[in-house]
């Protein structure tokens, strides 16, 4: 049995994350993210209007292929394409889930892609980051 | 919807202020560890080399990083509470490359009561084009510019 998902045992429609995978939003991690991405925007050092310490945007990148990465393609699989929607910026403690659905799967020049769409709501429900990813798959052994 | 040319100093045309970052096996290494992804094609050179690109290569997603950097910078408010990014990765960047950000304005919409901003994104190592889409942000409250 491999230890990843194969192209083939998908369908469009699927549910690709079951049960939902969470993430805490931890200081340590988005400190982690920070450093390794040089963002020294300034709005990430000090707290919002509501007394919220936020992380950057972008950390969805983080807990969305955390998310996936409970279900992978094989080892050589890249990013061909991605949509971001930032509802709001995740705070430090909250904890998130996100779900994916598989929207589309094609093969174009011999090579097979994978459209899925991602929601990530924290602990409350609240939609925090909604996006789509297309993905070409790696190759299967 | 009502296609503006200017808004509250914002205008079609405006140039977004670039970014130059340069990117090394480190970098790629550290931001594996710190989003946790560890495809092997970005970690492991031995790997790499059997696949197309022959050697390894930065995560995308660290590539939209820098442009996150951008758009912070021009309008955090915008970006991080109701921004929308789409964008195709067009080619890679390796390790020893220079990465390029860059943006401007291509239109401005007043739509639903709010107005919003139409950015190019354009990530460019030399004369290779990386990385191309579009960001959207409301300008109707403007934090920084």
């Amino acid at each position: 049995m491999s230890d990843y998902v194969k192209y083939s045992s998908m369908s469009e429609g699927d549910n690709f994350l079951d049960p939902l995978p969470s993430f805490e939003v931890t200081q340590q991690c988005v400190d982690k993210y920070i450093k390794s991405t040089n963002d020294e925007t300034q709005q990430l050092s000090v707290h919002d209007e509501q007394g919220n310490k936020v992380a950057p945007p972008m950390l969805a990148a983080v807990y969305v292929i955390d998310a996936l990465r409970t279900r992978v393609g094989p080892p050589g699989g890249i990013h061909a394409k991605q949509r971001f929607k930032f509802h709001r910026p995740a705070y430090i403690g909250e904890t998130l889930s996100t779900s994916a659905q598989v929207l589309k799967l094609y093969e174009r020049k011999g090579r097979h892609y994978v459209e899925m769409t991602t929601e990530t709501r924290n602990q409350e429900g609240e939609l925090i980051t909604s996006g789509m990813i297309t993905r070409i798959w790696g190759k299967e052994a | 919807m009502t296609q503006l040319q200017a808004y509250a100093g914002y205008s079609v045309g405006d140039q977004l202020d670039e970014i130059v970052q340069s990117v090394d096996q480190s970098m790629i290494n550290a931001y594996a560890d710190a989003s946790g992804d560890i495809n092997p094609l970005h970690i492991d050179p031995d790997f790499a080399k059997t696949t197309f690109f022959g050697r390894t290569i930065a995560h995308g997603l660290l590539t939209l990083a820098f442009v996150s950097r951008v758009l912070s910078a021009w309008n955090w408010q915008g970006w991080a509470y109701g921004g929308d990014l789409n964008v195709s990765f067009l080619g890679p960047v390796y390790p020893g490359d220079t990465v390029r950000v860059s943006g401007e304005i291509d239109s401005i919409e007043k739509r639903e009561g709010a107005v919003y901003a139409r950015c190019q994104i354009v990530c460019h190592c030399d004369d290779r084009t990386v990385v191309k889409g579009f960001a959207i942000c409301n300008i109707t409250t403007k934090e920084t510019k």
